[in-house]
């Protein structure tokens, strides 16, 4: 029975595996040039459907046995690679945190695939947004599974990519590549983070596993500063993954995707996955009171923004990820005062929920008989205010006056500086000028360059006295020179007056 | 065993040299024949040497002039078995692509085969005497393909070529008759001249090795004895030059190896000099590859630039020097075969090896696009092709004795990195098309086996290290390390 069991359990990897071999099999095909139209859609929704629901059945399988036979805990299948000091492994963490998250993503996941398969019937990219999809859920259980940041990064990644893929969906749209590569960018300050945590991480711990609870003798102990530093990095990500402020902008420009992705990513998933992040923490944070006072702050700040946000939305999708920041934001609050079981209970009950919301997003219209309700009327009565919230109270236009201007003019300089001395000295490919007429293929750009071209002509010189005959060598040539003038010598020897003084030379040399 | 594959080739070029009348065709078949046998005897070779064993192996000797003391005696370790495999691999390589030419049959093949002969020779013998009989056997069948069926200047580069080596093999014999003299056996056996040489003061030793380093060295090439090389290069047919630069400069590096191992005490005292001529070779190779626009020019002066590594590798004196020089021998063998065969097959449909008269070929010779890239990007010495292993062996001893000069190996590395990618960039990516016959099957068949082999020991070299390691151990033993 237990080698039955430690086998369903091992069988883990295959979870973020079998949506990610579906999402190559798909993609395999697409390079394959298969054809598309309506025949070309039942294979490929099957292909992601069935892995989709492996998935889940063997996550079902995984609980079943620790509902019974209790968690399984760690469970190591491998070295990834690593050094003398540090290990990177393949590990996955199967507790009472992981496997609910994960039976729910792959749930949600399922439940998405089936209805993308009617709701993108003849849409251009069809087989596109079913590898992509493939790719999220991949991405997400390993987020959720891993039992160390490391592998949990792979995920992260993925996922980031996913939405970046997703977002920017209708290739066609300016705003909707230009909101993909928005949400892309804030993802990146999120993974600067998480890299920062990872390398430290490495440094300090030498490995990536989950920071333990204080006391269990687990792992290094690390000094309070440490312990603060390592702390940030990770927060950062999960601050950004979870949209809260003041990287909240990027989830509302994420809106462009089409509407299941949204459910699954925005509503029901990945904005979850800093929430995930931050519990998997609990025991380092659990001793960090001033980072957990900073995330309540942060969380209640968020939930006032959000809702005010909310008040003033005009279309359901809009409205439904403001809503979700707001309970996200909640359950900040929650992990922020030390409530981690009910912010776990709280997610799990978001996400299904807002699943099923962003699901029906599209029929709103015919399931709400009536208007929706205007602002409330106090919000109308204070102008100020109104317009602040409307404009999101200036975020983006902070954030662009105060990062990326100054970014761009920067770059543009450096660009000015790159084009007036730094091209000019290093030289460009295809730039540069003939060395010699007769060979125009031989060019030579920059500093280097030149100098290479001076060597090689001075040294085709020299090769040219080296070389005896043919190909321009001049060697034969000085060496009859020097034959004409040893055969003169000898005619000079054989007349007799040059004959009697070398005799006589050698007569004195001889005395 | 050794004397049977030196005879294999010989009676394949008496065979073919006393068959009347038949044609092209028919005489490539009868040359195919013992230059295979030759292949799988060589292989047998390697693969009954045993690495584990006595250093010299199938050894056989009989007194050939008993009152001077020279013998007839043949014997190979695991550089010479390395080397006894490259020349009948290239050979085999080089009678492949002869097919469709019209270098004429009999005399062609029989030369070819001949060349093949003498310089088994050279790598299995194992008396000084017999090695220099061999040495200047090569020369004449060689003088031969070179004059009658050449370029345009086929004459001057023959003559070129015979009177330099010739010149060179001067020094060689009056230093090897300076240290039988000086040797108390008086005897020509490589191992007791070896014992005489080792017993020698150093002033002597460096004398003696002088000598023996000219003729080398004319032969490797180094500069500034590599005069004979980029005329000869360029006006070989194509087949011997991959048989110049393939085997012939490795009877260079061979025989210095050699003489290491006869010299130790003169070697050490001129070891800055060497270093430096090496690195002079490198860089003047490299630069002068750079400049050239013929691109049959361009892989002679890389090749200068290549047995600069060599060079550079045993005159570090290290363990890993020694394996990283043997290792680039057989790997430039591999490659300059390649790359020669490639340019050889361009000339031979175009009839120019300016790079001007040719256009991208991607469209209309794929075999050749990726014959050439393959080439001339293994030039790089990428990791995953036989020349990355060799010169990080090489980079890491100069790195040990030599500290930062070992940059200039990069600097070097770079410049020719330049010119080869050049002709990668013209014939190989897209551009204005050309109209050019592709690779036939049998030229296919030659480029893919030194492809193959060059992949193969870059990707797993440890049979060739393994081989050869016996060798390198008994010669960095000699230097104390």
């Amino acid at each position: 029975m237990n080698d039955y069991l430690s086998l369903l359990h091992d069988a883990v990897w295959l979870v973020p595996l079998l949506p990610l071999l579906a999402a190559a099999g798909n993609a395999w095909c697409l390079l394959q040039g298969a054809p598309g139209g309506d025949a070309a859609e039942p294979p490929v929704v099957r292909l992601s459907e069935w892995s989709a629901l492996g998935a889940l059945l063997l996550l079902l399988l995984i609980d079943l046995s620790a509902w019974l036979y209790g968690m399984p805990g760690e469970r190591r299948l491998g070295t990834w690679f690593g050094t003398a000091s540090w290990q990177a492994e393949i590990s996955f963490l199967l507790d009472g945190l992981s496997l609910p998250l994960a039976t729910l993503a792959a749930l949600i996941g399922w439940l998405v695939l089936r209805f993308s398969a009617n709701y993108l019937h003849r849409e251009p990219g069809f087989r596109r947004f079913f590898i992509v999809l493939g790719l999220f859920l991949g991405g997400i259980q390993l987020v959720f599974l891993a039992a160390n940041s490391l592998l949990l990064f792979v995920g992260w990644e993925l996922c980031g990519l996913a939405s970046f893929l997703l977002i920017g969906f209708q290739q066609q749209r300016t705003t909707a590549t230009g909101n993909a590569l928005f949400a892309f960018v804030c993802n990146r300050i999120g993974d600067a983070g998480l890299l920062f945590a990872l390398g430290l991480s490495a440094w300090w711990q030498g490995g990536f596993a989950w920071p333990a609870a204080p006391g269990s003798g687990v792992g290094i102990e690390l000094g309070a500063l440490e312990m603060r530093v390592l702390a940030l990095g990770f927060v950062l990500a999960a601050l950004v993954k979870s949209a809260q402020l003041p990287f909240t902008p990027w989830i509302a420009k994420a809106q462009e995707g089409p509407t299941p992705s949204s459910a699954i990513f925005y509503g029901a998933v990945m904005v979850h996955a800093g929430i995930y992040l931050l519990l998997r923490l609990q025991p380092l944070l659990a001793r960090l009171p001033d980072i957990q006072s900073g995330l309540l702050a942060i969380g209640l700040l968020t939930a006032v923004y959000a809702w005010l946000r909310a008040q003033v939305q005009t279309d359901v999708k809009s409205a439904l990820i403001h809503a979700g920041v707001f309970q996200v934001a909640l359950m900040l609050i929650a992990i922020g005062s030390g409530w981690t079981a009910l912010a776990t209970w709280h997610l799990c009950l978001h996400a299904a929920w807002r699943a099923w919301q962003f699901l029906r997003a599209p029929s709103w219209l015919e399931l709400a008989s009536r208007r929706p309700a205007p602002p409330p009327a106090w919000l109308a009565r204070h102008r100020g205010v109104y317009t602040a919230v409307l404009q999101a109270f200036w975020l983006d236009r902070l954030g662009q006056v105060l990062l990326v201007q100054p970014t761009e003019s920067f770059a543009h300089d450096l660009r000015r500086f790159e084009h007036s001395f730094v091209d000019r000295a290093i030289g460009e490919p295809g730039q540069g000028e003939a060395i010699d007429p007769a060979l125009p293929l031989l060019r030579a750009d920059g500093w280097p360059g030149r100098l290479l071209a001076t060597a090689a002509v001075l040294l085709q010189r020299l090769e040219n006295h080296l070389l005896p005959r043919g190909r321009g060598g001049e060697a034969e040539r000085h060496l009859r020179r020097f034959a004409n003038y040893l055969a003169n010598l000898e005619n000079l020897l054989e007349q007799p007056r040059y004959l009697m003084m070398a005799v006589m030379a050698t007569f004195v040399v001889i005395l | 065993m050794l004397k049977l594959l030196l005879l294999l080739p010989l009676l394949g070029a008496l065979l073919t040299g006393a068959w009347p009348g038949l044609g092209a065709t028919a005489y490539w078949r009868i040359a195919l024949v013992p230059a295979c046998a030759a292949l799988l005897f060589a292989a047998g070779l390697a693969w009954h040497y045993d690495p584990a064993g006595p250093l010299f192996q199938f050894v056989e000797s009989r007194a050939w002039n008993a009152r001077l003391g020279s013998h007839f005696a043949l014997g190979v370790d695991g550089v010479a078995v390395a080397m006894l495999l490259l020349t009948a691999v290239l050979t085999l390589v080089a009678i492949l692509i002869s097919r469709h030419t019209n270098l004429g049959g009999r005399l062609y093949y029989s030369l070819l085969l001949l060349l093949e002969a003498a310089i088994f020779g050279v790598f299995s013998a194992r008396d000084w005497s017999l090695f220099y009989v061999f040495w200047e056997a090569t020369l004449i069948p060689l003088f031969f393909l070179i004059d009658r069926l050449g370029g345009e200047n086929r004459q001057k580069a023959a003559l070129n070529f015979f009177l330099y080596t010739l010149g060179g093999s001067v020094f060689m014999l009056v230093a090897l008759l300076f240290l039988y003299d000086a040797a108390p056996g008086h005897s020509f056996a490589m191992s007791d001249m070896a014992a005489g040489g080792q017993a020698l003061g150093a002033r002597m030793q460096v004398l003696i090795f002088a000598g023996l380093f000219i003729g080398f060295a004319v032969k490797m090439p180094v500069f500034p004895l590599h005069g004979w090389l980029p005329l000869v290069h360029v006006e070989a047919p194509g087949p011997v030059s991959i048989l110049l630069s393939g085997i012939l400069l490795k009877m260079g590096a061979y025989g210095l190896i050699r003489a290491a191992q006869t010299l130790p005490a003169g070697l050490l005292s001129v070891q800055d000099i060497l270093v430096a001529l090496a690195f002079v070779s490198l860089l003047y190779g490299s630069i002068l590859a750079w400049r050239q626009q013929d691109m049959k020019a361009m892989v002679a002066y890389s090749s200068i630039a290549h047995m600069g590594i060599v060079l550079l590798g045993v005159a570090t004196l290290r363990p890993e020097g020694f394996a990283g020089a043997i290792f680039q021998m057989v790997a430039h063998g591999l490659l300059a075969g390649l790359l020669f065969l490639v340019v050889g097959l361009l000339y031979r449909r175009q009839h120019s090896r300016n790079l001007a008269d040719y256009e991208s070929l991607t469209g209309t010779a794929p075999r050749f696009v990726f014959f050439v890239a393959f080439a001339f990007l293994a030039l790089l010495g990428l990791p995953g092709s036989a020349g990355f292993i060799a010169e990080l062996q090489v980079l890491l001893a100069t790195l040990a004795s030599y500290g930062a000069w070992a940059g200039l190996l990069g600097l070097a590395l770079l410049i020719a990195a330049a010119a080869s990618l050049r002709v990668v960039g013209r014939l190989c990516l897209p551009g204005k098309p050309m109209a050019l016959q592709d690779m036939h099957r049998g030229e296919v068949a030659a480029a893919a086996l030194l492809a193959t082999a060059i992949l193969l020991l870059g990707c797993w070299p440890a049979p060739l290290l393994t081989l050869i390691g016996g060798s390198v151990a008994a010669l960095a033993a000699g230097f104390g390390s």
